[in-house]
């Protein structure tokens, strides 16, 4: 009357591989789904879209490869723009009140012509001065 | 398509190999069916074996270079590897997002299941349950209790077989397939 605990799991392990069967297609199941119209069409379909996700993620790829491959570089470049900019905006040279007045220092011109007419920067300040009285005087 | 039809399986993927179409073409004629019967091993909806059949041969296309046939076999049995996956990697996705409650077992499918082992006997074989009701019985299971049942109960395959075509090891076989024949038996014993 009553079942054996291995008599009962031969009786399980039956009905389970019934189960396993009965959830499977049937033949013309099979073959209908096969001889499906359009299938090659599909595949196709469905490789041309995950080629195009391949190129898209290679793109990325590849932006990111050449990006990293130029880090060095651009590092290189920023160090020497940096050591530039300290460089030039170092001390600059002691300059007179006058070259402050007068603009530009070292002006190549107007030093030949001031030293060929003997005057000093003193007297051309002053020519310039009188000048500006004599207009507004008249 | 038809400069192919005498070739090889391996002439074949190696012109769809360099992107020769119509070879690939001529590769999905010759084993369509194969993959689909695999496919219906796992499942019964016609959508779902279409879907098989797409997913394999799309991976199949991607993997052709790592493809080297030695006899005349390999590429059907390379072919069935990347199918078995392709249905192990569905139950997966469909164990993630059961369409079929369980609950719906515990209605409706309890009683059917139970009425069926009353008019039929285990031993009678032939009888089939209800494609629906088994189907809610086995969403019960692992993708990998389903894999390794369904290859051995019902495609017939060895332990050694199972172990080449999902990369397991036969021990990992061995006792995959004696859990999952445990399991299914705790799922079956409630109506028995």
């Amino acid at each position: 009357m009553f079942k054996t605990n291995s008599q009962r799991n031969e009786e399980l392990d039956r009905i389970g591989k019934l189960v396993l069967r009965s959830a499977a297609a049937q033949e013309e199941d099979t073959e209908a789904a096969a001889s499906s119209p359009f299938l090659f069409t599909r595949v196709r379909a469905a490789i041309a879209a995950e080629q195009r996700l391949q190129e898209e993620a290679g793109s990325w790829l590849s932006m990111i490869l050449v990006a990293r491959r130029a880090v060095p570089a651009m590092a290189l470049v920023a160090t020497l723009a940096a050591i530039l900019t300290v460089w030039s905006a170092g001390p600059a040279p002691a300059q007179g009140d006058e070259e402050a007045l007068f603009g530009m220092p070292d002006a190549g011109v107007e030093q030949t012509v001031l030293a060929s007419r003997g005057l000093s920067r003193d007297d051309v300040f002053n020519i310039v001065v009188d000048r500006t009285y004599e207009v507004k005087g008249k | 398509m038809d400069s192919f039809a005498e070739s090889t399986d391996d002439v074949l993927v190696a012109a769809a190999a360099t992107g020769d179409e119509s070879a690939f073409e001529q590769l999905f004629e010759r084993h369509r069916r194969q993959v689909a019967r695999i496919g219906g091993r796992f499942f019964a909806q016609r959508e779902q074996i279409e879907e098989i059949i797409q997913d394999s041969f799309t991976k199949a296309y991607f993997a052709l270079n790592t493809y080297h046939g030695t006899h005349a076999a390999s590429f059907k049995a390379w072919l069935a590897q990347i199918t078995v996956n392709c249905c192990y990697d569905h139950l997966r996705r469909a164990r993630r997002r059961p369409e079929q409650g369980i609950d719906d077992l515990e209605e409706g499918g309890s009683q059917e299941f139970a009425a069926w082992l009353r008019s039929h006997p285990p031993d009678v074989e032939t009888r089939l349950i209800s494609r629906d009701l088994a189907s809610k019985l086995l969403s019960r299971l692992s993708a990998d209790d389903r894999l390794v049942l369904t290859l051995l109960d019902v495609e017939g395959f060895s332990v050694a077989e199972i172990a080449e075509v999902t990369n397991w090891s036969i021990s990992k076989v061995k006792v995959r397939a004696h859990r999952a024949r445990a399991h299914l038996r705790r799922v079956l014993q409630r109506y028995v």
